[in-house]
């Protein structure tokens, strides 16, 4: 994918970021887009692009609490940068105009 | 595959930390824990256990690993000079090929079929690469020279043997 186009999973990964505002780590997002879209995610799968959309500079984190359940390791919190927010609302204009370019009968049910 | 009493397998733990590039390596390996335990208060510990031997195997990705990245990087001064030394040996290997090859074309006495260069040819590389192996992971000159000079002398046995056969063995040559 290029800097200024999201792939799929990327857009899904940023949306869910946003969505647990400021509480997105790898499991929580995991847990978030198996119980919104009934999808399965393979931390190697997530770790992946969060790595590639902080390159991209879409998104950024820093280091948090350590737990107990997670053998004593920190965890990473993701947050999305300014470019992040702007991609996702482009893509959402985008996303719109092609709907609303369908012609009434296109998606009719037959 | 060892288990603690609500660890995960201690085994692939490993296998991850000794992948996983640094930089990575906390925040996923209490992403992996945490969802062992999760897996393991739904599931149980079994099917935990599976989970997570396929989540370490699904990690092992480009963007993720981190001592293969330095076994790949081939801007590394230390990678070149070892390529160079591994194309150093291949290039060996053809010239001394040749040599026999050339010889041929002036004298009657060389006279080498197809399958003394092939066997010629596989002696020479498995030498080749063994020493490029010792000179990779000894790290004592002292060793090197010895365990060197130990593949050479195997590659001289075997020759010989293969030549004129002094030891009588069912390959001997004569």
């Amino acid at each position: 994918m290029s800097l200024y186009h999201l792939g799929e999973f990327e857009e899904i990964v940023l949306l869910t970021v946003a969505i647990l505002n400021g509480k997105a780590y790898g499991v929580s997002i995991i847990e978030e887009i198996e119980t919104r879209i009934e999808r399965n995610v393979s931390l190697g799968a997530l770790q992946t692009v969060l790595k590639r959309l902080e390159d991209k500079e879409l998104l950024k984190s820093e280091f948090g609490e350590a737990t107990k359940v997670r053998g004593g390791k920190r965890k990473r919190f993701y947050e999305i940068t300014t470019t992040g927010r702007q991609i996702l609302r482009d893509t959402k204009e985008q996303r719109v105009s092609l709907w609303n370019a369908i012609p009434k009968t296109a998606l009719k049910y037959s | 595959m060892e288990t603690s009493e609500n660890n995960p397998p201690r085994f692939f733990l490993k296998l991850f930390r000794w992948f996983c590039h640094p930089d990575f390596r906390e925040e996923i390996e209490g992403d992996l824990y945490e969802c062992y335990q999760n897996y393991a208060e739904q599931y149980g510990k079994e099917k935990a256990k599976w989970f997570f031997i396929k989540e370490v195997f699904l990690l092992f990705r480009p963007t993720l690993i981190g001592n293969i990245h330095k076994l790949t990087n081939l801007n590394s001064t230390v990678m070149i000079t070892k390529n160079r030394r591994l194309i150093g040996i291949m290039g060996a290997i053809t010239v001394l090929l040749f040599i026999p090859l050339i010889a041929m074309q002036f004298s009657k006495e060389v006279n080498w079929n197809f399958l003394d260069f092939v066997v010629m040819g596989a002696l020479l590389l498995a030498t080749g690469l063994l020493c490029e192996l010792v000179l990779r992971k000894v790290k004592t000159t002292k060793n090197r020279m010895l365990l060197c000079g130990a593949a050479l002398f195997i590659f001289l046995l075997i020759w010989v043997e293969l030549a004129v056969g002094i030891f009588g063995t069912p390959f001997a040559g004569h």
